[in-house]
C-alpha cells in the first residue's frame, strides 16, 4: 500500500501532491495480506483430496491386507509340511502292516512244509501217493500250485502238480537253491514266472538230517491283492523288488525306480525318503532277501490340502475385497467431508482476506481523497478570484483576455474532472452511512431495471423479471442497493453486447432474507476471473471500464450485511447472485471508523 | 447584505486567504482562522453571522471545535466544510448545530450562496 502511495507522490506530475502529502504528516497505517497460492488454486487443491484418497485407502489396505496374506501363507506352508509328515507316516505304517501280513504268509509256507517234515517220515513222504494226499490235505486254498520231495542226491523223486511230466525225477543237484537249502536248511526263491507263465516262488525246507527237501511252489497273486489293497491315492504305487532292484511284484504305474539304495537297506525298520513329486517308504522283507516299496504321489496325496487351500484363497480374495470396498467408501466419505469443509473455510478466507481488502482500499481512498479535495479546492478558489479580477479589467488593456479566461475556464473543468474522481473514490470508504429502511426489493429492481431497459434494447437485449411475489421484508439501504443493481445490469449488458437475454429473479431464502439472482447469456465467467473479480482495479472490458463497480458492489452488499456471489450458468453466461438477510436476520453494520 | 459578517476557519492558509479576498469584493464583512483556537479567539474578540468551518482542521477534532465555538455564539450559523465525502461527518456537524455542509471542492458562487442561506 505505501508502495503504491509512493508511487503515486513520485510521478512527475505528482509532485506538488507528494510534497502536500508529506507536509501534512499525514498518518498512514500500513496493512499487508499475504494469500497462500495454493488458495488460491482449487485445481490442486481437488488433487490435493484425490491423492490423500489414494494414500489413505492404499494404507488401510496395506496393512490390513499384508498380515492377512502373511498369516495365510505361513499357515499353509506349516499345514502342508504337517500334512507331507502325516503322509509319510502313514505311509510308513502301511509299508509296515503290509510288511507283517507278507512276512506271516511267508512263515507260514516255511512253517507247513517244516511241519509236514516233522510230522511224516522221509520214507512216507517219498510216496506219491502220500504226497498227494498230504497236499490235497492241506493246500485248501490253493495258495501253494505243486509240492515236490527232492532227496539228498538232488532228485524229484515225488510231485504234485501241473507239470509231472517235467518235473518228476528232474535232478536239482546242481541249482543253486539246492545248494542253498542243504546248507541253511530252507530257502525262498525270488518270484518269477518261468514256465508256468503265473508269478510265484519257491519254498523249500531241509529236514534236519539234510536226507529230504520238501519244495513247494506258492502262488504269489496274494502279494498283488495283499499289495493293490494298500490305500494309495491315484498317483501312488506298492511293490516288491529285490535287493538288485528287480520287480518282485507288478508295478501300477510299470516302473520300480526307487531313491533307496537298496543293497545298503537295513533289514528291520522303515525307511521314507521325500523327494519332490513322491515319498518313498521301503522295509525289507523275506529275511532281507525283498523290499517291500509303498510310493504315494505328493500331489495326489495333499488334494485334499489345495482343495482346502483353493477355499481359503477364494475366501481371503473376498475379504481383501470387501476391505478395500470398505476402506474406499469410508475414507472418500470422510476425505470429501474434510475437503468440503476446508473448500468452505477456504471460501470463507477468501472472503475475509477480499473484506479486509476492500477496507483497506476504502480507508487509503477516503484519505488520498480527502488530501486532493484540499488542494483542488485552492486551485478553484485561485481560478476563481483571477476570473473575478479579470472582470474588472479593460478588454483593451488586456492583450490575452480571451486566452485568460479560457485557461481559467480549462481549469476549473480539470477540477471538476478531478473531484468526480476523487468522489467516485470515496465510494470505497466506509464514510457514507446507511439509511436502512424497510424495502420492497421487487420495487426497487423494477425502478432500477427500468432506467437500464432502454439501453438493453437498443442492443437487442431482453430483460426478463421473474419476480416472486410476498418476500419478506427487508431492512436496507435502497439507494445503495440501487446502485449495486445497477452495476450489475450494467455488466450484464456488457457482456452480452449484442441480442441477449438477462434474467432477474427474486426469492425467499429458506434461512430467512431474499436472493436476487442476474444471469446473462454472455460468454460467462473463466475460472480467473471468477477468482479476482470483486478485486479493486480488475476489469475485462479493455481499459473501458474502472474496475471499481464490482468491488464497490462488493463492499455495499458486505455493509447491508448481505452477501454477493459470482458464478456460471449451467447452460452458459454468468449469474451473480445477491443475498439479503430480512429485517430479523439483519447482521450489524461494521460500525463507522472514526476519521 | 451589508450587515452580514462571516468567520471562515480552515487549516489552509490560501483557501481562506483568497475566499476572504472575494468575500469582501462581495460586500461580505469577514475574517479568517486557521485553527480553533484561532476561530475562538476571534468570536470572542466579536460575533459573526456565519461562520464556514472546516471539519479536518490539524490536529483538532471538527465537531469538538464546533461545538466550543456554538457554545461561545449560539445565534451564529455554522456552515460544514470537509474534504471527506462524507455524510456521516455533515451529520455529525448538523446534529452539533451546523445548518449545512459542503464537500470540496465547492464553487465560489455555490458556497455564497450557502452563506447568504445561512
Amino acid at each position: 500500500m505505501t508502495q503504491a502511495l509512493n508511487a503515486i507522490c513520485s510521478r512527475p506530475g505528482n509532485a506538488g501532491l507528494g510534497a502536500g502529502l508529506r507536509k501534512k504528516k499525514i498518518n498512514m497505517k500500513m496493512y499487508a495480506a499475504t494469500i497462500k497460492k495454493d488458495i488460491l488454486e482449487p485445481r490442486s487443491r481437488i488433487a490435493y483430496y484425490q491423492r490423500q484418497k489414494l494414500i489413505l485407502i492404499l494404507i488401510v489396505t496395506l496393512v490390513s491386507v499384508l498380515p492377512l496374506i502373511g498369516i495365510s501363507l505361513l499357515s499353509l506352508h506349516y499345514y502342508k509340511g504337517s500334512w507331507i509328515e502325516k503322509t509319510s507316516a502313514e505311509l510308513a505304517s502301511l509299508a509296515n502292516s503290509r510288511k507283517e501280513t507278507i512276512e506271516l504268509f511267508l512263515a507260514g509256507q516255511d512253517n507247513l512244509l517244516a511241519g509236514l517234515m516233522d510230522l511224516y517220515p522221509s520214507e512216507f513222504l517219498g510216496q506219491q501217493a502220500n504226497l498227494e494226499r498230504v497236499f490235497n490235505a492241506t493246500n485248501k486254498s490253493g495258495v501253494i500250485t505243486d509240492l515236490g520231495v527232492i532227496n539228498q542226491g538232488g532228485s524229484h523223486v515225488a510231485y504234485v502238480g501241473q507239470f509231472t511230466e517235467q518235473l518228476l525225477g528232474r535232478n536239482y543237484a546242481q541249482t543253486d537253491w539246492f545248494a542253498e537249502v542243504m546248507r541253511q536248511g530252507r530257502y525262498t526263491s525270488d518270484i518269477f514266472s518261468g514256465f508256468r507263465g503265473v508269478p510265484h516262488f519257491i519254498v523249500a525246507v531241509a529236514n534236519p538230517e539234510r536226507t529230504q527237501i520238501l519244495r513247494a511252489t506258492v502262488n504269489s497273486d496274494l502279494f498283488n491283492s495283499l499289495l493293490a489293497s494298500a490305500e494309495l491315492s491315484p498317483g501312488g504305487d506298492a511293490f516288491i523288488v529285490n535287493r538288485a532292484g528287480e520287480p518282485q511284484t507288478p508295478s501300477r504305474a510299470g516302473d520300480v525306480e526307487t531313491p533307496f539304495q537298496l543293497s545298503e537297506l537295513p533289514t528291520s525298520g522303515t525307511s521314507v525318503i521325500q523327494t519332490d513329486d513322491f515319498i518313498y517308504s521301503a522295509t525289507s522283507l523275506n529275511a532281507g532277501q525283498w523290499v517291500l516299496v509303498l510310493k504315494e504321489d505328493i500331489d495326489s496325496s495333499l488334494a485334499q490340502f489345495y482343495s482346502a487351500r483353493n477355499r481359503v484363497a477364494l475366501l481371503i480374495a473376498l475379504a481383501i475385497a470387501a476391505i478395500i470396498g470398505t476402506a474406499t467408501i469410508l475414507i472418500s466419505s470422510m476425505v470429501n467431508r474434510i475437503q468440503e469443509a476446508d473448500q468452505q473455510r477456504t471460501s470463507l478466507n477468501n472472503r475475509v482476506l477480499e473484506s479486509e481488502r476492500m477496507a483497506l482500499i476504502g480507508r487509503l481512498a477516503a484519505s488520498v481523497s480527502h488530501e486532493i479535495n484540499n488542494p483542488l479546492q485552492i486551485i478553484e478558489g485561485q481560478a476563481g478570484w483571477m476570473d473575478e479580477l479579470l472582470s474588472d479589467e479593460k478588454e483593451e488593456s488586456v492583450e490575452n483576455l480571451g486566452e485568460y479566461r479560457q485557461a481559467i475556464a480549462k481549469i476549473r473543468t480539470h477540477v471538476n474532472r478531478a473531484k468526480l474522481i476523487t468522489h467516485r473514490l470515496l465510494g470505497f470508504s466506509h464514510a457514507g452511512e446507511m439509511v436502512m429502511a424497510k424495502t420492497d426489493i421487487n420495487q426497487v429492481i423494477g425502478e432500477t431495471v427500468s432506467f437500464l431497459e432502454g439501453e438493453a434494447n437498443k442492443n437487442g437485449i431482453t430483460i426478463v423479471r421473474e419476480f416472486q411475489a410476498d418476500l419478506p421484508e427487508i431492512l436496507t439501504d435502497s439507494s445503495q442497493l440501487q446502485q449495486v443493481l445497477l452495476n450489475l445490469v450494467n455488466n450484464a449488458i456488457d457482456a452480452i453486447g449484442k441480442d441477449g437475454r438477462i434474467i432477474i429473479s427474486t426469492a425467499p431464502v429458506a434461512s430467512g432474507g431474499v436472493v436476487i439472482s442476474i444471469s446473462d447469456t454472455g460468454p460467462g465467467l473463466s475460472d480467473e476471473v471468477r477468482q479476482r473479480i470483486f478485486a479493486p482495479f480488475f476489469t475485462t472490458k479493455n481499459g473501458k471500464g474502472t474496475g471499481l463497480g464490482l468491488s464497490i458492489s462488493f463492499n455495499i452488499i458486505q455493509r447491508l450485511g448481505g452477501d454477493i456471489k459470482a458464478d456460471n450458468n449451467e447452460q452458459g453466461g454468468s449469474v451473480f447472485q445477491v443475498f439479503l438477510p430480512d429485517a430479523s436476520g439483519s447482521k450489524r453494520t461494521r460500525p463507522q471508523e472514526k476519521r | 447584505m451589508d450587515e452580514l459578517s462571516v468567520l471562515v476557519v480552515d487549516d489552509e492558509e490560501d483557501f481562506v486567504e483568497t475566499l476572504l479576498k472575494r468575500l469582501r469584493r462581495k460586500g461580505v464583512e469577514c475574517d479568517g482562522a486557521y485553527s480553533g483556537e484561532g476561530a475562538k479567539s476571534k468570536m470572542m474578540d466579536r460575533e459573526f453571522d456565519v461562520v464556514l468551518l472546516d471539519m479536518k482542521l490539524a490536529d483538532e477534532n471538527g465537531t469538538e471545535v464546533l461545538k466550543e465555538l456554538k457554545s461561545l455564539s449560539p445565534e451564529t450559523r455554522f456552515l460544514i466544510l470537509s474534504g471527506y465525502a462524507s455524510a456521516s461527518a455533515g451529520r455529525a456537524g448538523i446534529g452539533n448545530g451546523a445548518v449545512d455542509y459542503l464537500i470540496k471542492p465547492v464553487e465560489f458562487e455555490t458556497l455564497y450562496e450557502k452563506i447568504v442561506q445561512a
